[in-house]
């Protein structure tokens, strides 16, 4: 990465490379807080613009930031379609699609863990999908889910507790 | 569940991948580099953002002017023949402008979204919502082969409340 001045806009290698490693979980994290496709690829791509934006430096921002930003948008946009209540059961239930990779040997465990995913309480499932396939920290998990640290903590013990349970046919 | 299990489930959750992007929404992303624009830091403290908030103030009657001086303008450049004219004289608007406006086409373009954190008098926090606009207005006049382009910005704010979070 550059090291950036005021404004400084970040290289395309620089802006290609953020995108590939940080794209998949994000949009995994927005499929989970959206109720379609659509809506989950404009909620990251309005987030991660945005938040880019924000770095006075033109370093990345932090990860933290993007993601509170997603669910910051995403409520917002439930809020403006009067679409909360979908959001919080049918979304999850009728899932946009596929959130998994669906390579060799992996499509039914993705598939079962999606599944299994959907019926948790939306508290769980968050801290969950950060900690898990986004990679961040419980203080950075506090910062994008306005919650303490150690709030996400126990919700991540108790949401794992509760998946494997979930799961407990294909995981044993 | 003991911490050995916690590991090795973990490790099973791990395996699983996220699911690969849409190649056309990867270059929707890449397209979306950022514009040369002033950067914003964030800023949540209540101070800054009342300054900040200050302007609001002026953006409705700055609304309100804008709608009239583009309704007048509208009004203005109306084609004749909506206007009925006593005389045989050429109306106004055409004496005034030189044009018979057969074509107005309106565009708009969202150019940034942000928020900002202000308090209200009363020490209730409120989070707006703020998007930037680019309004394009194109007035044709194909008799006389004339297209006259203009842009204006306009903000949008929408308050949220915080405690709705």
């Amino acid at each position: 990465m550059n090291s950036g001045s005021i404004n400084e806009l970040p290289s395309d290698a620089d802006w290609e490379q953020w995108l590939a490693r940080h794209a998949p979980a994000l949009l995994l994290f927005a499929r989970q807080q959206a109720s379609s496709e659509a809506d989950a690829q404009d909620l990251v791509q309005e987030a991660v613009v945005e938040s880019w934006r924000r770095q006075s430096q033109g370093g990345p921002p932090p990860l933290a930031l993007v993601y509170a930003t997603v669910r910051r948008r995403a409520i917002d946009l439930a809020r403006q379609d009067e679409r909360r209540a979908q959001r919080e059961t049918a979304a999850h239930l009728e899932a946009p699609s596929c959130w998994f990779d669906r390579g060799v040997d992996q499509g039914e465990r993705g598939l079962v863990i999606q599944k299994a995913m959907g019926k948790l309480p939306e508290i769980y499932r968050d801290v969950i999908t950060l900690k898990i396939w986004s990679g961040l920290t419980f203080r950075e998990i506090g910062e994008a889910l306005e919650i303490p640290a150690n709030t996400a903590a126990s919700r991540y013990r108790y949401g794992v507790a509760e998946l494997r349970k979930l799961t407990r046919e294909v995981f044993a | 569940m003991n911490d050995h299990q916690m590991e090795r489930y973990e490790a099973e959750l791990r395996r699983a991948k996220p699911a690969p992007p849409p190649e056309s929404f990867m270059e929707r992303l890449r397209a979306s580099k950022l514009d040369p624009e002033p950067a914003r830091p964030h800023q949540s403290t209540a101070a800054p953002a009342r300054a900040k908030a200050s302007w609001l103030r002026w953006l409705a009657p700055a609304m309100a002017a804008a709608v009239v001086v583009a309704t007048v303008a509208r009004v203005a450049t109306r084609p004749s023949s909506q206007h009925p004219v006593a005389s045989n004289d050429p109306p106004i608007s055409a004496l005034a402008y030189g044009l018979n406006a057969d074509g107005v086409r309106v565009d708009q373009e969202l150019v940034s979204s942000y928020d900002v954190v202000a308090e209200l008098p009363g020490g209730e926090p409120v989070r707006f919502r703020c998007r930037k606009w680019k309004d394009k207005w194109v007035v044709t006049d194909t008799n006389r082969g004339v297209e006259i382009e203009e842009d204006s910005p306009r903000i949008e704010v929408m308050p949220v409340r915080l405690e709705t979070y």
